[in-house]
């Protein structure tokens, strides 16, 4: 019905392979894009700050552990743990003066070689072992920062982030810390659906498939495993750091603990493995259902509609969201970008079932 | 030698005189050129290859065509030597029959699927010494041929898949035509200039042929005046605007295709397109989306078919928003069509439509632009008719043959009716001999047959070409197309019936692929009918009915009784002593291959009557099956036969 194809053709092999040929898509991109340009203008501070900033980072963390887990086929259940040291490498660079950009490079960097470290394990286990074997880094990991003060800055210590400024732009007004997540979040879903393009991507797919598969077609598991190690913690590094000092501005270790790994894992399933929209979707998802959820039952409580003791109260939209994220697996367990995907289809074909010819 | 030369300056007089009105050097080369020098860079022509568009300017069509004519002059090609073109879409086709053209070389398409035997006969009656084949296929045709007529020196072809490299003696590349041709145009610097102005508005162009439902094709030979003169007269009366986007899919033989896609192309600056392969043609013609479009009335019922089909399997909401606008719409259309002015309500829930279901469906075929959507070649369903008029496209009639460039008679925008085709172009005269016979008068005409002064006697008698329709002008002035009047039988008692315009009639259901009304001297009127496996393989789906093969499906009881359905209402309508009393079901489609239809699929009666005698004399017994042979002729050339016993339906009397 909105999609319109007639007239749509290509004079190049470039254009029929970019990334929304059909006007449609490339019209719900640029209205999407305005709308994030110019939310700071229209969304009250508490909107802004409360809900979609948090939300641009922690869709781009799902991105970054989705090229891992929904591309490549590694599970990792510690990726707050790379998150955390992107954050507090980031904050230290940052203390000695290095500029905020370097900074960023470094805590990727820094991530990106300890995750690789981790990441190793991979080469020789898989699935369940593997999961064990990341946890075992989200625990060490945990236990190193909260027992060095010297990155932690003493037990049970806040480190605050320093004023920093990004490209000349002073990063202290909720606006710029609003556009340099923005701008973050932009750039890696750019980035992934790329990468889907590339050998590199169409590798690691393979390797997801079946890894000795791949390896009989001559793509190197050894190689291609440690580079989406790499490029995973890498990105996961740098968002660790947007998080520090676009949203929390101080850091403790628990905003890194192991719950916070599990709700990434359900960040990406829920989204939709490997999907880029997915990982914008899964963040709402885990982000905002509990909050949507929790004013939900306490205005029904309030109201009088729902006569329950305030203990259990707290923990009515807990299991309420539990079950939708249990519904939503068995119902479709390619998550919430295989949703938009049937409900882009639906409308693609208008008004038949299936395209024909 | 000074007495030919004579001879050929009285021919050239005498075709001057023919139309003195005619400018020499207002030719389609000349407008070819002109385009060229003034919108070198604009798209002349697409082709989808490999999955992309591949563009061509008319700088490079223009230098091509000229390279090309440089290529063949130095192989000795010339005036009226006739050039075979075979093959499907290509721009080296169309490029090659305009470099002919320059050296006043006659190009002479030929339908890519035409038998050897036949494209041997063409071959020999034109005395030809060049064809272009468009591939492989094609030039294996032709080699085989040359073992029975040697007078084939020069093979060009197109797509080098399979001949680059071994190419047997007298078989080049078009590519390589050109290269030598460009080198000569490098070398001698007045070549060029020498060729675009060669040609002469008063040289045959083209020379097409008729369909061959009688006998022999005959040739019928279009000047560059013919075709400019019908071009210019359907765009002053607004049928085609400048730089439509057209799309090039129809068989390059048929006279359609080279008015459209050369003649007006040209004249108007067309961009046109060819697809992929005539597999992809519905594919690609939504990629394109042209503003013009033209297609049989065949082409619209499987089209509507296809969105029959498709709904029918469609989602539940989704068919029953169908079924809320769809029916309305086509109702309104009627009833506009009558005279009735649309109430405010009615256009708001017509808006809405045309967002929810109309808008979408024109996209999904790809019409979403066209503005001047035709059909032509024989009458169209008054059900197909309205759908598409319905959908929001302004779908209108034409009415010509190839003598007059196919374009004599055709619907204004905004006088539509059912019945009629409509008015003759500005500067074309229409009028209706004492015999009911359809005469049609101008500078589209053409002047007589190849090499056939006989036929053309027959056809043209004081400039008037004789169509061979009966038809006759309603109260308005507006022309009614009968059939053809050498068609007007009549049945043992005497009643006059048009074969044809019965058969239409029953084709007017998407259930009727084919179907061939008999009953000359006989008792009463029957039919052989072909299903269409395609819509009534869906009903027997939608139906439970069981079926392996077109043959089984044929014979299936539940069929019978649906055809049998469609004939009683068929026969409600037609007029009084007209009915179908017994018809039969074939296992097989009337095909091409087999000779039963033209390539345009045009019944070849007969055929039919000598190859179904059988089953004929079988409607007119009271048996109530018989069991029959039929040959079959495969894509090879090899014959097979299909046995099997066919049921003979009686039909209920409709009128009852």
């Amino acid at each position: 019905m909105f999609y319109r194809l007639a007239g749509v053709h290509h004079t190049r092999y470039e254009t029929a392979r970019a990334l929304w040929p059909i006007p449609a898509d490339r019209k719900q991109v640029i209205v999407a894009g305005l709308i994030a340009l110019v939310a700071p203008f229209f969304l009250s501070t508490l909107y802004l700050g409360s809900y979609m900033l948090p939300w641009l980072i922690w869709s781009s963390a799902a991105l970054s552990l989705t090229l891992l887990m929904g591309m490549a086929g590694q599970l990792h259940f510690g990726f707050a743990s790379v998150m955390a040291i992107g954050a507090y490498t980031s904050i230290h660079l940052a203390r000695l003066g290095i500029p905020f950009e370097l900074a960023l490079i470094g805590a990727g960097a820094m991530s990106a070689v300890i995750g690789t470290v981790f990441g190793a394990a991979a080469l020789r286990v898989k699935g369940l072992y593997l999961v064990i074997a990341t946890l075992a880094m989200q625990y060490l990991v945990d236990w190193v920062i909260i027992n060095v003060p010297a990155i932690s800055g003493g037990a049970q210590a806040t480190l605050r982030t320093p004023e920093v400024s990004f490209l000349l732009f002073p990063i202290e007004s909720l606006t710029s810390r609003y556009y340099l997540a923005l701008g973050w979040a932009a750039l890696l879903a750019v980035f992934l659906m790329n990468v889907k393009r590339t050998s590199f991507g169409r590798a690691l797919t393979a390797i997801r498939d079946k890894d000795f598969a791949a390896a009989v077609i001559g793509v190197d598991p050894f190689r291609y495993k440690l580079m989406a190690f790499f490029t995973s913690s890498f990105m996961g590094g740098v968002t660790g750091a947007m998080l520090a000092f676009c949203f929390y501005r101080a850091v403790t270790p628990e905003q890194f603990s192991f719950n916070v790994s599990i709700q990434l894992v359900a960040m990406v399933l829920v989204g939709g493995l490997g999907s880029v929209i997915g990982g914008f979707l899964g963040a709402a998802f885990v982000l905002l259902i509990p909050i949507v959820l929790t004013n939900f039952v306490a205005g029904l409580a309030a109201s009088g509609w729902l006569a329950i003791s305030s203990n259990l109260l707290a923990h009515v939209p807990l299991m309420i969201y539990g079950a939708l994220i249990i519904g939503f697996l068995l119902l479709e367990p390619l998550g919430l970008a295989k949703i938009y995907d049937n409900t882009r289809k639906y409308f693609l074909v208008w008004p038949f079932r299936h395209s024909r010819s | 030698m000074q007495l030919e030369t004579k001879r050929a300056g009285a021919a050239a007089q005498s075709a001057e005189t023919l139309h003195p009105n005619w400018k020499r050097e207002d030719h389609l080369i000349a407008v070819l050129a002109k385009n060229a020098r003034e919108h070198g860079s604009e798209v002349a022509m697409r082709e989808r290859d490999h999955g992309i568009w591949q563009e061509y300017d008319w700088k490079t069509y223009h230098d091509t065509v000229v390279a090309f004519a440089a290529g063949l002059d130095a192989r000795g090609i010339g005036a009226d030597d006739i050039v075979t073109v075979i093959g499907d879409n290509r721009p080296n086709l169309y490029f090659a029959m305009l470099g002919a053209i320059c050296l006043k070389a006659i190009p002479s398409p030929a339908y890519p699927d035409t038998p050897p035997e036949e494209l041997l006969g063409q071959l020999k009656r034109e005395a030809v010494r060049v064809a272009v084949a468009e591939d492989q296929e094609q030039v294996d045709k032709l080699l085989d041929l040359k073992e029975d007529y040697a007078g084939l020196e020069l093979i060009i072809y197109d797509d080098s898949r399979g001949l680059a490299g071994k190419e047997p003696e007298g078989v080049v590349a078009f590519d390589a035509i050109v290269a030598e041709g460009k080198a000569r145009i490098d070398t001698e610097p007045d070549l060029a200039a020498d060729l675009i102005s060669r040609a002469s508005i008063h040289d045959t162009a083209i020379l097409l042929h008729s369909s061959g439902t009688t006998g022999v094709p005959k040739g019928i030979p279009l000047k560059h005046g013919h075709i400019l003169s019908g071009v210019r007269n359907a765009a002053a009366a607004g049928y085609f605007r400048n730089g439509e986007v057209h799309m090039a899919y129809l068989p390059i033989a048929w006279v359609g295709d080279f008015i459209f896609s050369v003649g007006a192309a040209l004249e108007l600056r067309f961009t046109v397109n060819i697809p992929e392969g005539q597999e992809t043609a519905l594919h690609d013609l939504r990629e394109i989306a042209p503003t013009l479009y033209f297609s049989s009335p065949r082409a619209w019922s499987s089209m509507l078919t296809r969105i029959q089909v498709g709904v029918a399997e469609s989602t539940r909401f989704k068919r029953w928003l169908y079924e809320r606008f769809m029916p309305f719409a086509v109702e309104l259309e009627r009833a506009r069509l009558a005279g009735h002015k649309p109430s405010l309500g009615e256009r708001l829930r017509h808006r809405v439509g045309d967002i929810l279901i109309y808008g979408p469906i024109r996209d999904q075929l790809g019409l979403a632009r066209v503005e001047r959507p035709y059909t032509a070649g024989e009458a169209i369903g008054e059900d197909i008719f309205l759908f598409f008029r319905a959908l929001g496209l302004n779908l209108r009639q034409f009415y010509g043959q190839t003598e007059n460039c196919a374009l004599a008679v055709a619907q204004a925008p905004d006088d539509i009716s059912l019945s009629t085709v409509g008015r003759a172009f500005p500067g074309v005269e229409v009028k209706i001999d004492e015999n009911g016979e359809i005469l049609v008068r101008g500078d589209n005409v053409f002047d007589g047959y190849h090499d056939n002064p006989q036929a053309t006697a027959e056809a043209l008698r004081d400039g008037w070409l004789h169509t061979g329709d009966a038809g006759y002008l309603d109260g308005n002035g507006e022309i009614v197309v009968l059939g053809r009047v050498s068609e007007v039988v009549h049945t043992k008692d005497g009643t006059r019936y048009i074969p044809t315009y019965v058969e239409n009639r029953l084709k007017f259901s998407q259930f009727v692929k084919d179907v061939c009304v008999v009953g000359k001297d006989r008792p009463h009127l029957a039919a052989i009918v072909c299903i269409d496996i395609d819509a009534v393989g869906q009903w027997a789906q939608e139906n439970g009915v069981a079926y392996t093969s077109y043959a089984d499906l044929s014979q299936n009881k539940a069929v019978y009784d649906l055809i049998e359905g469609l004939v009683a209402k068929l026969n409600a309508q037609l007029p009084e002593g007209i009915a179908i009393r017994r018809f039969v079901d074939l296992h097989k489609e009337f095909d091409p291959d087999d000779g039963e239809v033209t390539r345009t699929r045009k019944l070849k009666r007969d055929v039919i009557d000598d190859r179904y005698g059988a089953i004929i004399d079988a409607l007119y017994s009271r048996d109530d099956e018989i069991e029959f042979e039929a040959r079959i002729t495969y894509e090879t050339g090899q014959t097979g036969v299909l046995k099997r016993r066919l049921a003979i339906r009686d039909v209920a009397d409709g009128k009852a």
